[in-house]
């Protein structure tokens, strides 16, 4: 203890000679970082490849050496990143290959130019960075490209640009909010908290009335009572003529409040008895919270992408993990409910979603039929897909439900030579459409066999 | 009590009621069946799996079976009623499979192979154009972009996508298209399990349109 004692007022001692150390370096090295127009480049995310960087780097590179500035080589240089870089390479992330801020202060340009050209050529020539580099990304091979000179400088210019002056790109999350925010504000102009503020309010404001007018009928009833100049018919009338218990014990009154009370309760029992065998509105938990809002409807993944037997065959499939997998490779990698995705892919293990739209065995339906050859959208019976955070099931899938869209569904046969006849049969005999019902869609066997 | 017996029958009435409601489906709850024996199936179901050998046992009129909901396979993976085609087998209608493997990492032989010799088996026409550009929309679009300028609304989170119509990208052959939808490239996963080889060249009918563009 008294060592330390000792020794902590001589480091403290030496402290501020550290700390004008560190501020000197810094102050070297920003000077060195410092571009032809005297603009300090911001600090960007390098944490992979300052791994690689020797220590007593930045190098003095020909700062902005041979690197143009003007807007057209801007322009050209951001057309060819896009076209040819962008696929591995991002300026503030790292894609598939490094972040590419910065890398005109990195590396020399010569050698930016001789990578560009031919990766796989400055590797086997034992290039310590460039091996360094090639082991870091798993040994991904940068294909070569055909670039001259001019056009390595324009992307080199365009890099430069973006490094210099980052814009603030709308990230997705921003997007979300901002959708989500329009969508609650444009719904309905006033919100449903005001409307029953409004409610309640209004209903006082009845009741009050209503209090109000109670007391005057009873103040003029009173003052009327006293007046002896009355005759005697309206007396009757002032002494309250018809009595409420005489009219709630009068057989008429009893036998309207029994008779409404048996109808509600004959009408409650056959809805209800009506929804036994229907699983309309079913919702259960499924194993991972996967919202169809979002993949359909936010990003407009085709139902088909996941749901590939939908134009094939009777199901419309539940997608393997594999189909996930090709996104959540990358997004969203972190998130609990992406990792049972990883569990699963890891364990072998299907995922056991829980089957949501039940078709009793007794019925059969097919997919391929309705969605290929009908071409019947996905939402005339699984409602609004897209919107849905957990889905349900929309529709009753009762045999009522079925047979009213066969009854009503007008079908185009044309181009299919196998309903030429039938149609004109049909239509000599009938001015009506023709339907689902007119090619067998009322025949019990359709769907029963 | 004069109205003890009303009042009985009306409490009866509205458990009734209650009890009726509680029929319909709701939530985890699907509802009562109304003939459970019609609406479960005997034979597997691809798509349903009920591994509880007792589930519907109420229904079951001999003893010595499994109960009437169970419907799984003991003798596949995972209890399940699917299964993976066999190894090595090749679907009686439709092209022969596709024989290049996937390249190993680092190297690109294969792909090569396939941009120098594979060609469309099918014609360029207006049929198979609109083909490719349905399958295109559904599988494709959605990192890809509907015009192929890698501008997807998945494609702007996932980053790394190429434009068909840029640079290097505007060049690659049928044969190189080919293969890397079937076994992927770079960031993109194989999409041979989602799209069958003629439907894969019927997309790559309609890819190279899109490389032509301006």
């Amino acid at each position: 203890m008294s060592f330390i004692g000792k020794t902590g007022p001589d480091l403290k001692s030496l402290a501020p000679v550290a700390w004008l150390i560190c501020l000197l370096l810094f102050n070297g090295m920003e000077a060195f970082a410092q571009d032809g127009d005297g603009n300090v480049p911001p600090a960007v995310e390098q944490d992979s490849d300052a791994a690689i960087e020797p220590s007593d780097s930045p190098q003095p590179v020909a700062a902005a050496g041979g690197i143009p500035d003007s807007e057209e080589a801007i322009t050209q240089g951001r057309q060819l990143f896009n076209g040819n870089c962008k696929v591995c390479h991002a300026i503030n992330e790292v894609v598939v290959g490094p972040a590419l801020a910065g890398i005109h202060e990195r590396r020399p340009v010569e050698w930016i130019h001789a990578f560009v050209k031919n990766s796989q050529k400055v590797i086997q020539s034992g290039d310590t960075y460039a091996v360094n580099l090639f082991n870091q990304y798993n040994k991904t091979q940068m294909p070569p490209f055909n670039f001259s000179d001019e056009e390595i400088n324009s992307i080199l210019a365009y890099i430069k640009n973006e490094t210099d002056n980052p814009v603030q790109a709308n990230s997705p999350a921003e997007a979300v909010d901002g959708n989500q925010q329009g969508g609650s504000g444009g719904g309905s102009g006033i919100s449903s908290d005001y409307l029953a503020i409004i409610v309640a309010a209004l209903l006082v404001v009845l009741l009050l009335v209503l209090v109000v007018l109670i007391l005057v009928v009873a103040v003029l009833n009173k003052y009327l009572g006293q007046r002896a100049d009355l005759d005697p018919a309206d007396k009757e009338i002032v002494q309250g003529g018809v009595k409420v218990s005489d009219i709630v014990k009068s057989r008429p009154f009893i036998a309207f409040v029994i008779f409404l009370f048996v109808s509600i309760l004959a009408k409650t029992v056959l809805d209800s008895l009506f929804l036994v065998g229907i699983q309309q509105g079913y919702q259960p938990e499924q194993p991972i919270a996967f919202s169809h809002k979002l993949h359909a409807g936010q990003y407009q993944i085709n139902c088909n992408y996941c749901h590939t037997g939908v134009y094939k065959a009777k199901s419309a499939n539940i997608p393997s993990v594999n189909i996930c997998m090709n996104c959540h490779n990358t997004i969203k990698t972190e998130s609990p409910e992406i990792q049972k995705l990883y569990s699963a892919v890891e364990n072998n293990k299907p995922i056991e979603w829980v089957r949501i739209h039940n078709l009793p065995d007794l019925a059969y339906f097919n997919h391929s039929q309705h969605v290929n050859v009908g071409g019947v959208e996905c939402q005339t019976c699984h409602g609004q897909i897209q919107e849905m955070e957990v889905v349900y099931q929309h529709a009753e899938l009762t045999m009522g439900w079925c047979i009213n869209c066969h009854r009503e569904t007008e079908i185009n046969a044309e181009g299919n030579e196998y309903y030429d006849k039938l149609v004109k049969l049909h239509n000599a005999n009938t001015g009506e459409p023709f339907r689902v019902k007119d090619i067998g869609g009322l025949e019990c066997s359709k769907c029963h066999y | 009590m004069l109205y003890k017996s009303e009042l009985k029958s009306l409490a009866g009435c509205i458990l009734v009621v209650a009890g009726l409601s509680a029929c319909s489906a709701n939530g985890d709850y699907p509802g009562t069946e109304y003939a459970p024996q019609m609406y479960h199936s005997v034979p597997y179901e691809p798509l349903s799996q009920i591994t509880d050998e007792s589930a519907g046992g109420w229904l079951s009129s001999s003893g010595n079976q499994t109960a009437e909901f169970y419907n799984s396979n003991p003798h596949n993976p995972n209890r399940m009623t699917m299964r993976e085609p066999a190894e090595n087998t090749v679907k009686r209608a439709g092209s022969l499979p596709y024989r290049y493997p996937k390249d190993t990492a680092g190297s690109t032989y294969y792909l090569d192979l396939a941009a120098q010799t594979l060609r469309n088996p099918l014609p360029e026409n207006e049929e198979i154009l609109a083909g490719g550009r349905l399958l295109y929309d559904n599988f494709c679009s959605p990192c890809h972009g509907g015009a192929g300028a890698g501008d997807g609304p998945v494609g702007e989170v996932y980053k790394g996508v190429p434009n068909f119509s840029a640079g290097r990208y505007a060049e690659m052959t049928e044969g190189h298209i080919f293969h890397v939808i079937t076994h992927g490239q770079g960031r993109m996963w194989p999409y041979a399990s989602q799209v069958d080889p003629e439907e894969r060249w019927k997309i790559v009918r309609y890819v190279q349109t899109l490389q032509k563009q301006q």
